[in-house]
């Protein structure tokens, strides 16, 4: 087997909107991605890809989460304004669970095992398989720049100062 | 005739139902749908009839000029994606059965995480496989809501 080591940190991150944002100095080896049917709903999505960060290792640089307990064991970070899963995180926990996507550099991070098995969807089995609809460039190029010109998400990166965009109740 | 799906969030303070046909199923890997559902990719599921909300409304942020993305905002699951006037699209995760819905489409396949593509190869390993997590999910008090519809619910609380 190949030797597995995780990227050297430090990493920074953050939600969509960037009310929220992180620093973690250092991930744990313990990538992985839930198909637990708790982990879908909290996230509406497939699965959640999430990684390790101690506690004393992780640093809130802007806002903070909001939480929502999805059992009296652990509890659900996200952003209150923009909605984006931020972290799983067990009670007494030596770490928080970090959304994997939330961070600025998500394919610099692997994933190395897969929990929750009983709730793995079925087109995960073949997702190699479906359908390839293009680049977001090439499959909707005006719908693209329009997106590029008035884009409300928070760049990849620290940013000095950010007013959010609001979030508005329809 | 038209199906009936139905869905929420995690806390249960949003529910909705769609009397329709699935029109489209996709996963979306572009760098919006990551960082706004803190994942590796977007799922989405598009319908050909509207989405009727059974309890409270979404939140909404605009991510764009064109697109508002809903989620929940007692309990930050993200429910939909809209452009414009279009119907919105649904996260397949927030439905109540969502191995109903299979995407056959997948776009921004460019800014696919490395991982997706070999996900089958990746170890796999049990919940639950240790005296220990066994008597840990025994007494697990879940307050995520079931998946189904509820005549009452307190999120946070339950029934």
């Amino acid at each position: 087997m190949t030797e597995r080591r995780m990227p050297e940190g430090p990493f920074s991150g953050g939600c969509q909107c960037g009310a929220v944002r992180f620093r973690a100095l250092a991930l744990r080896d313990n990538p992985h991605v839930c198909y637990c049917r708790m982990c879908q709903k909290a996230t509406g999505n497939l699965f959640t890809a999430l990684v390790g960060v101690y506690h004393e290792n992780l640093t809130w640089t802007r806002g903070r989460p909001a939480e929502f307990m999805s059992s009296d064991l652990a509890a659900r970070g996200f952003c209150a304004n923009c909605g984006t899963s931020l972290y799983y995180r067990s009670n007494g926990g030596p770490h928080v669970s970090m959304s994997i996507g939330a961070f600025d550099e998500p394919h610099r991070i692997p994933l190395w095992y897969q929990l929750g098995m009983e709730g793995k969807h079925p087109s995960l089995m073949h997702l190699a398989d479906i359908e390839e609809a293009g680049t977001t460039e090439s499959a909707m190029a005006e719908d693209a720049a329009t997106i590029r010109v008035s884009n409300h998400q928070h760049p990849d990166h620290d940013t000095a100062t950010w007013m959010p965009a609001l979030g508005a109740l329809p | 005739m038209s199906d009936s799906f139905t869905g929420g969030c995690q806390c249960g303070a949003v529910r909705y139902r769609i009397d329709g046909n699935l029109r489209h199923a996709s996963i979306c890997n572009c760098r919006m749908c990551q960082k706004a559902m803190g994942n590796l990719f977007g799922a989405w599921a598009e319908f050909d009839a509207p989405v009727i909300w059974t309890r409270g409304r979404p939140a909404q942020f605009r991510s764009s000029l064109k697109v508002q993305r809903g989620f929940c905002s007692t309990c930050g699951t993200p429910l939909t994606y809209q452009w414009g006037d279009n119907l919105p699209a649904i996260t397949i995760g927030s439905f109540d059965r969502p191995n109903q819905i299979v995407p056959t489409g997948e776009l921004a396949r460019d800014n696919r995480h490395p991982v997706v593509g070999h996900a089958d190869d990746l170890d796999e390993e049990s919940i639950g496989s240790t005296d220990e997590e066994r008597d840990i999910l025994a007494i697990l008090k879940s307050y995520q809501h079931p998946d189904q519809d509820t005549a009452s619910w307190t999120p946070g609380v339950g029934q």
